[in-house]
């Protein structure tokens, strides 16, 4: 009993990071249809970020939020080259921040060094129902919890959220309004990144990061977001939720190697499910 | 004077030179000419670049798979390396069982190209994005998989492949392996050449732009994609398999991710769905990674730098050809011999100026 | 107020309006009819800028508002966050002032845009446009795919709103019906040129006109009288 509690809230604490993750490829592509490879890399800089500010003296609390703040300039930057160029097709678009993906790694290797870094955020553990839980978990939890709050407050409640929405919802109608597509798309970049920047702050201490750790990261952020159809940030929390506790208990119970492709596996199987419910017409008008 | 074909379809420029009969030999001598100098080539290179120039046609070959794809088809694919990665497996495997080596060679793409298709009839119902992230999704299950098959080697790999050649006769030079390579990519052109100028490629080319409109004007959109899939699948198992004697040796490790991205990049860069591109687009790559790892490994340059040039490479040519250059190479090189055409006075006075993509 | 000059606007080699010329003064009503593909549509999003001009120029004293072809809500959004959106521009985001003029809204107000019926999608859309207190506004296809008599009741709005509030308007129609019925004066659109203008009532007159738009009306039959307004709130008459 003790082991499978413990596999179901490391299940649940990594699949808020997905989760947050997830919401950064919500929160892009609900606003410019674009999907940003570079999401991962986003989770990458805030960790290795908040690392190496860490590192050099600056107290907790003051890394962390630095080194979000970091995360947004990136995703601004990201933004502005992926849809910055106006008539730039959405499929060219991921492509290119596939590109910068690929660069961020020089960048990463340049700056941070090519080794794993981690840093220790909440430490130690407690016992519950039998189970080692370290406090970090509850952790994750509880900032996934209120970041999906704000998120959800924000689409539904606030001026800017609603613009936002609009863009997506009927970009031709947004311009005539005199809203920017543009600027809207660059807040969004910038926000996903700000997430992305947080998912990385809170995975760091519970898996070391490294320069290539964002294909893994953006995979599975990725294979959450889908449970949403890339538009919804409350089911892309469901969706990372079950991601991380299949991948906790397959790992536990069955191979620990077998974690991504199970992952992977499942995103398949959902996205081929989806796709078989929506016509090609339909994506293509979108 | 030469210009290009415009297909109406997707506005691409089909790198196929065309135009008044008299001029149409000129296209004909230089695709001549490049054919003759790659052939020749391997006889005055040194071992070492040998070395490169093979894994560069072998690139090719993968790449105009790619490039069928993404251009024809309209899908992208970020997994490739992994149907390169089937080839390879398939000719070592075989050959280490005493399956003779062209006997393996030949399943190469049969077994990669079935493999293809298999993957295709779920994958391909996705679209854009999510078929990216697909194909990305099977590369790495497929990878992990085969890493962890002590048949396959795990994660060691094979080693000690024998070298191609029927009974005791065989090739051991790097020579022999450069004419091989160049032979698969020859071979490839051809075939896609003949796809793309047939009634289906036609369709193909439909797909490209709109699957609504070529599914609404009757062509079975499903079978053509899968067809593409599953071809350039067994174009990248050829490459592969070739790439395993080579090599003489495989593990997983040779096949990763960074690869994959390799042969989109070069097919971006050449030029999607076009006939030369990839070449182009694979002797570009290649030659610019030569360079900047030379550069890399000089005296003083940190240990990182040749890794870190060549991602500040991969990123610079797939930001800036997408932004600037949609088209590719290809595509920019006809529109400025066309300009250049012109200028110079000779241009027909009812010559179309080039569609966006 | 509005004047448009020698507009030419292309679409890669075509070319969708060769040399337009037109004006709405301050508190007209003008319509501008045509057929399908005539360049209407292509006219209206030069107006609103979401159309570059390849020459000639745009004068518009104060701002434009333009009320789509096709409603183009924003379906997922209630009718008072469409109408709130529309504020983008003028900052103004309380819409209780379109609620008076369009009081039907108010009574919806908190539905999905996407599950209202058509006349009243038209009446959200109208909102929305004047949400950014336009001093022009244009209205694209006002009757497209619409019941008669509820495209009568938006009409009748409309002729309120130019009375009543100054606002000039510019109706861009393949009813030419109801355009010359609206507006006091017209242009007549074809192929990207004007090739007729004029008084509502000499247009409606004209055979021509008549012939192409009107199903071949005699020359004695004239615009119809104006039917009465809908009912208002108080400090709002009809005329």
């Amino acid at each position: 009993m003790s082991a499978f509690l413990t596999y179901l809230v490391s299940g649940v604490a990594i699949g808020c990071t997905f989760a947050l993750v997830a919401s950064g490829f919500v929160m892009i592509h609900r606003v410019t249809r674009v999907v940003n490879f570079a999401q991962g890399t986003f989770a990458v800089v805030g960790g290795m970020t908040t690392a190496s500010l860490l590192g050099r003296g600056l107290p907790h609390g003051v890394a962390e939020v630095l080194a979000i703040v970091v995360c947004g300039v990136v995703g601004l930057l990201v933004g502005a080259i992926a849809i910055g160029k106006p008539g730039t097709p959405p499929l060219a678009s991921l492509i290119i921040t596939l590109g910068l993906a690929i660069g961020a790694y020089g960048v990463e290797v340049v700056v941070f060094g090519d080794q794993p870094v981690s840093f220790a955020m909440a430490r130690g553990a407690t016992t519950l129902g039998g189970a080692h839980i370290q406090w970090q978990y509850f952790l994750v939890m509880g900032a996934t919890l209120v970041t999906f709050t704000a998120l959800a407050l924000f689409f539904e409640r606030t001026y800017v959220g609603k613009a936002l929405t609009a863009c997506s919802s009927n970009p031709y109608a947004a311009r005539l309004a005199g809203i920017s597509v543009l600027r809207m798309g660059l807040l969004a970049f910038a926000l996903g990144g700000m997430l992305g920047g947080l998912a990385g702050v809170l995975i760091t201490p519970l898996q070391p990061v490294s320069f290539d750790s964002d294909a893994v990261l953006a995979v599975n952020g990725f294979a959450a977001a889908i449970f949403g159809g890339l538009m919804r940030p409350g089911t892309a929390l469901l969706g990372g939720l079950v991601l991380g506790v299949s991948e906790s208990m397959v790992g536990g119970y069955v191979n620990a190697s077998y974690e991504t492709e199970v992952a992977l596996a499942l995103m398949l199987a959902i996205m081929v499910w989806r796709s078989a419910r929506t016509p090609v017409s339909v994506e293509e008008a979108a | 004077m030469t210009g290009s074909v415009t297909d109406s379809a997707t506005g691409r420029r089909t790198g196929r030179p065309t135009g008044r009969p008299g001029t149409r030999w000129v296209g004909g001598v230089a695709v001549l000419v490049v054919a003759a100098v790659t052939a020749v080539l391997p006889l005055v290179l040194s071992t070492s670049h040998l070395l490169v120039y093979t894994e560069l046609l072998l690139a090719a070959v993968v790449t105009t798979g790619v490039s069928l794809l993404m251009g024809y088809a309209g899908q992208v694919s970020l997994g490739q390396a992994a149907f390169y990665a089937v080839g390879a497996y398939t000719a070592a495997t075989m050959s280490l069982h005493g399956v003779p080596r062209l006997a393996g060679l030949a399943c190469a793409p049969l077994v990669a190209g079935l493999l293809g298709l298999l993957v295709g009839v779920p994958l391909l119902r996705l679209r854009g994005h999510y078929l990216a992230f697909a194909t990305l999704a099977f590369q790495l299950i497929l990878l992990s998989v085969i890493g962890q098959q002590d048949s396959l080697g795990g994660d060691i790999g094979l080693r000690n492949l024998p070298r191609l050649g029927i009974g005791s006769h065989e090739i051991t030079g790097f020579q022999g392996y450069a004419w091989v390579a160049w032979t698969a990519l020859v071979v490839v052109m051809l075939v896609t050449r003949n796809v793309v100028r047939s009634r289906p490629g036609r369709g193909l080319r439909a797909l490209a732009t709109s699957e609504t409109a070529a599914a609404s004007s009757g062509v079975p959109v499903g079978r053509y994609k899968l067809v593409v899939f599953s071809l350039s699948a067994s174009f990248a198992g050829l490459a592969g398999g070739i790439f395993a004697f080579f090599l003489t040796y495989i593990a997983p490790g040779s096949f990763g991710v960074l690869l994959s991205f390799q042969f989109v990049v070069m097919a971006v860069v050449g030029g999607l769905g076009t006939l030369w591109g990839p070449l182009v687009g694979a002797t570009v790559i290649t030659v610019l990674l030569q360079w900047l790892n030379g550069l890399g490994t000089q005296p003083g340059m940190p240990a990182y730098a040749p890794q870190v040039f060549s991602y500040a490479a991969y990123a610079a040519l797939l930001v800036v050809v997408m932004l600037f250059l949609p088209r590719g190479l290809v595509a920019a090189g006809s529109d400025l011999y066309a300009l250049v055409q012109r200028r110079l006075g000779r241009a027909p006075a009812d010559e179309t100026p080039p569609q966006g993509p | 107020m509005l004047q448009v000059t020698d507009l030419v606007v292309r679409y890669g080699s075509a070319t969708a309006l060769d040399g337009v010329s037109l004006h709405v003064d301050d508190g007209e009503r003008v319509a501008l009819v045509g057929p399908n593909g005539a360049g209407k549509s292509t006219l209206v999003n030069t107006l609103s800028g979401v159309v570059r001009p390849a020459s000639g120029q745009v004068r518009i004293d104060g701002r434009l508002a333009h009320v789509p072809e096709g409603r183009q809500l924003f379906p997922e959004l209630t009718v008072e966050d469409n109408l709130r959106l529309g504020a983008w521009r003028s900052g103004n985001r309380d819409p209780s002032r379109v609620y008076a003029v369009l009081p039907d809204l108010d009574r919806i107000r908190r539905q999905r845009a996407g599950t209202l019926s058509g006349g009243q999608q038209q009446m959200v859309a109208v909102g929305r446009a004047l949400m950014a207190d336009p001093d022009v506004l244009a209205v694209d296809e006002l009757s497209l795919g619409l019941a008669p008599i509820i495209v009568s009741e938006l009409a009748d709005h409309l002729r309120a709103l130019n009375r009543e509030h100054g606002m000039s308007l510019l109706l861009i129609e393949q009813n030419a019906r109801l355009a010359f019925h609206l507006c006091e004066r017209a242009y007549v659109l074809e192929s990207g040129r004007v090739t007729a203008e004029g008084s509502s009532d000499d247009l409606a007159r004209s055979p021509e006109v008549a012939r192409a738009y009107l199903g071949g009306i005699t020359e004695q039959d004239g615009p119809d009288e104006p039917t009465a307004a809908p009912s208002a709130p108080s400090g709002w008459s009809s005329e």
